[in-house]
């Protein structure tokens, strides 16, 4: 690789190390593993650099590129190195509508314990935390969104509403519990 | 409307990715409906207090380190291929191939479909600006009159200049609603013509020269984006006096704003 080529992939890819970190960490909800999986990311992103230039000005957004490579990353990291619980794979279905047990309000009044609301974002399947993360703590458009999830801009939408509701749930149980 | 449509809108809205029309719709249910008003203020607090308690990270110097050093000896050294990452298997790298593929084809899909939404609605706006008493909050040949107007009803204060010297004098300025967020709309003349410019801050840091996006019922339509902002001209001018339009807008902006680089400079 030309020197040149390096200093354009440190420029456009390198300042979105933060936001990288950001979402490995919160899906990998480990900081051992996002470091690896940022790592990995990078090393992807370079080979595959060449291809992304090429895909018109609009492209030139690396961030969400790199993004989902990261994801991509970390979900292929998880089904490789992870036989528990998360592995099992996303049923849009199954995991919207919260089931009565895992409802973080009954599972809080049932445990009798103040759920933080990093606690129950740690709880939501990892396809819902994405959004979350994207969203709100990266500002990514719902279309950037989509580009980084690969899913429809009305799936983003609807995970993303959902997600909230059961944050929310979590949050007005929490305030609940600290009244009491 | 079912409560989960309330709610899927209600969503969109805080995240100003409703349609106008749906926002304003939205906007007059909102102060008719008290349980819609409550779940409203709900989900602001609850952005609110996401971003209070789950911070964004900053990536320790030590990955910042290893990453950089990592890319250095992979595309500087004589391997110039780089080698496979350390968990990688091949047909891993074969699935992240086909990712990226799939990724970058979305990208050019929505990104057009993106453009295509946002173009629909710059359009929509210039053609209600030039309905009777549509076109200007307020009135002014003046820059220092039109600017300082904004504040307070954006957040973000518009550069505005007058190029009346050069044949587009300034005409005004108005407050718009477009791609679900408020953005300034400056109106210049030329002769009989009129041009909308539609700016609001960029979100995304690439850069593009004046193009010429689509011609529709007999308007042309050019974007470019600069570091601060994303631009949009409209008018049934022709397209070549347009473009020279845009380029004056592109001139004067990389005047006024001295890249910090340059006034490092001595």
């Amino acid at each position: 690789m030309e020197p040149s080529e390096l200093e354009r992939f440190e420029a456009i890819v390198l300042p979105h190390l933060d936001a990288a970190y950001t979402l490995a960490r919160y899906l990998t909800r480990n900081d051992h593993d996002a470091q690896d999986i940022v790592q990995d990311a990078y090393l992807r992103a370079l080979k595959y650099f060449g291809g992304f230039r090429g895909g018109g000005a609009d492209a030139r957004d690396g961030r969400a590129w790199l993004l989902a490579i990261v994801r991509n990353t970390a979900y292929t990291w998880r089904r490789r190195h992870r036989a528990d619980a998360l592995a099992t794979e996303f049923d849009e279905e199954q995991h919207s509508d919260a089931v009565a047990d895992h409802h973080p309000a009954a599972a809080l009044e049932r445990d009798g314990a103040r759920e933080s609301l990093h606690q129950a974002l740690d709880r939501l399947p990892p396809e819902f935390r994405e959004v979350i993360v994207l969203r709100e703590l990266e500002g990514l458009s719902y279309k950037e969104i989509g580009d980084v999830t690969g899913v429809p801009i009305g799936t983003v939408m609807s995970r993303l509403s959902r997600a909230r509701r059961r944050l929310q749930e979590a949050l007005s149980a929490g305030e609940k519990w600290r009244v009491t | 409307m079912t409560h989960r449509e309330l709610e899927l809108q209600l969503d969109a809205y805080v995240d100003g990715e409703l349609e106008p029309e749906d926002a304003r719709d939205l906007e007059t249910h909102l102060q008719e409906c008290a349980d819609c008003a409550r779940r409203h203020e709900a989900r602001v607090a609850l952005s609110a207090a996401i971003r209070e308690q789950i911070p964004a990270l900053h990536a320790p110097d030590a990955l910042r380190g290893r990453v950089r050093a990592t890319l250095r000896n992979v595309a500087g050294g004589s391997a110039s291929r780089p080698v496979l990452p350390p968990i990688a298997g091949r047909w891993l790298a074969l699935a992240a191939s086909l990712a990226v593929v799939a990724v970058g084809s979305w990208r050019l899909a929505l990104s057009r479909a993106g453009e295509d939404a946002l173009a629909g609605q710059v359009l929509a706006s210039h053609v209600r600006s030039l309905m009777p008493g549509h076109l200007t909050d307020v009135v002014s040949s003046d820059q220092h009159t039109v600017k300082p107007w904004f504040n307070g009803r954006l957040d973000f204060s518009p550069p505005v200049y007058d190029f009346a010297g050069r044949g587009f004098p300034l005409i005004g300025g108005r407050l718009d609603y477009v791609g679900g967020r408020p953005v300034a709309a400056l109106v210049y003349g030329r002769r009989q013509h009129l041009v909308n410019v539609f700016l609001w801050p960029a979100t995304r840091e690439s850069l593009s020269d004046p193009s010429p996006v689509a011609t529709r019922q007999g308007y042309h339509l050019l974007r470019w984006t600069t570091p601060e902002y994303a631009y949009w001209v409209v008018s049934d001018l022709g397209v070549a006096e347009l473009h020279d339009f845009a380029q004056l807008v592109q001139q004067a902006d990389s005047a006024a704003t001295i890249p910090a680089a340059a006034r490092a400079l001595p």
